[in-house]
């Protein structure tokens, strides 16, 4: 019997991002879940824990560190391993995401190699 | 005849400049007001709201309409609130002030406007106000209608959660958007491009491509823009990561995306009336050399803008 693999959701508006993570996770056991908004994941992630979570900050939308809250409210949610992913590099968005349990705060350009870096740091760590 | 009109009564970031050599253009932080009749929206609640609020008082005997105001607030820094201690018509009984900025919930919002009065940073707390106030809870379809009015709003690129909002004002868009710092990620990408290997310089340049995209988006149809202007290039080049724009930026961009009118926003207090002369005149040759048909003006305080 295979074993089930682990399940990465990216919420990132995007489209070059989509190929960074889709290439950065090529050879690795997981499955990929990509959703252009906070409003576009609701629905699977009000139901679903995946085993991490990717979230871009400035989006169409509700920004990632509002949704960020949204998702800590959910029971679901409270422990969700979740890194942001973002261009706005400043202290404070760290500083908030941080407080709300992010892991690691990624800045664009981002290269391939760190997303595999990050995926695997985490599911080795942890391994669903 | 029913009116219409914008007018500023604050064009600073970052902290009041109340200096002689900067009073041309003024020194009250952000804050412009919006108005249809008697409804009022105000953006931002930085010192700019001080004078408005004596000013609407004393309006307020003969057009009792005016005591309900709406406040949309871009974001929580303090040349954004630091008004608020001050307005009066807060601590006035019977008059109705609605908040609305970012925030997860209405709660999140009350929290961000009242902790700038707690002690030890100020004498009495939002609770002393005597006015009606109520928060908004953020609605899913991100905008909302005030009267005559409808505004919606998008996240931008400005330290924390930072929105810049659209405001239907009869037939006219007029885009409110303080603090943003344009094209950000298309500078990041320029300083670490040679880091990268040829197929992530190929969706780098994609990236370009899609945030440049995303920044004529985010102001395009735009009859009015009051947009952050805040350096030069030189201090850019000191402050980039600060989140302001450098006004050939918010320039450029306007031209690209067809805005009508441009007013040049949140100067940097360190901006004497001749440094933004300076400005102002730069703004012009660009737009000359652009062949663009944009009016680009210096936004200052006391200013009204005709919206009828």
């Amino acid at each position: 019997m295979g074993s089930k693999k682990a399940i990465i959701v990216v919420v990132d508006d995007s489209p070059s991002m989509k190929t960074v993570f889709e290439r950065g996770t090529e050879n690795l056991e997981v499955e990929l879940r990509l959703f252009q908004s906070a409003e576009d994941s609701w629905e699977y992630l009000e139901r679903h824990q995946p085993a991490l979570l990717f979230l871009n900050i400035k989006m169409p939308g509700r920004d990632g560190l509002t949704f960020l809250k949204d998702l800590r409210e959910l029971p679901l949610h409270k422990d969700t391993r979740v890194v942001m992913i973002s261009s706005k590099d400043y202290a404070q968005d760290r500083t908030v995401a941080s407080a709300l349990g992010a892991l690691e705060f990624i800045t664009k350009p981002t290269p391939i190699r760190a997303i595999t870096e990050v995926v695997l740091k985490y599911l080795k760590a942890d391994p669903v | 005849m029913s009116k219409a009109y914008l007018r500023f009564w604050g064009v600073r970031g970052s902290y009041s400049a109340p200096f002689d050599t900067h009073l041309g253009v003024g020194g009250n932080t952000s804050c412009v007001e919006i108005r249809v009749d008697d409804h009022i929206v105000l953006c931002d609640a930085g010192t700019g709201i001080i004078p408005f609020g004596n000013e609407v008082l004393k309006q307020a005997a003969d057009q009792p309409k005016v005591k309900d105001l709406l406040i949309i607030l871009t974001h929580y820094h303090w040349d954004h609130i630091c008004g608020l201690p001050f307005f009066v018509p807060a601590f006035i009984p019977n008059w109705n002030i609605t908040f609305f900025g970012p925030g997860h919930s209405k709660r999140d919002i009350e929290e961000h406007v009242s902790a700038q009065m707690r002690a030890p940073y100020f004498p009495v707390g939002t609770e002393t106000w005597l006015a009606n106030v109520r928060y908004l809870d953020p609605p899913k379809e991100q905008k909302m209608d005030w009267g005559p009015l409808s505004f919606s709003w998008r996240s931008v690129h400005h330290p924390g959660t930072t929105y810049g909002y659209r405001i239907k004002v009869r037939d006219k868009s007029v885009l409110y958007i303080s603090d943003n710092e344009c094209l950000f990620l298309d500078k990041s990408i320029r300083q670490k491009y040679g880091e990268f290997n040829a197929e992530e310089q190929a969706l780098l340049t994609e990236m370009q491509r899609e945030e440049y995209e995303s920044e004529i988006k985010l102001i395009e149809g735009a009859d009015i823009l009051i947009h952050d202007a805040q350096y030069s290039l030189e201090d850019y080049h000191k402050k980039r990561g600060w989140g302001h724009s450098c006004y050939i930026d918010t320039v450029n961009t306007a031209i690209d995306a067809g805005v009508k009118q441009l007013y040049l926003y949140h100067h940097d207090p360190n901006y004497d009336d001749q440094v933004i002369a300076g400005i102002y005149e730069h703004c012009q040759s660009i737009i000359k050399e652009r062949n663009s048909a944009l009016e680009c003006h210096i936004a200052r305080e006391g200013m009204i803008v005709d919206l009828s």
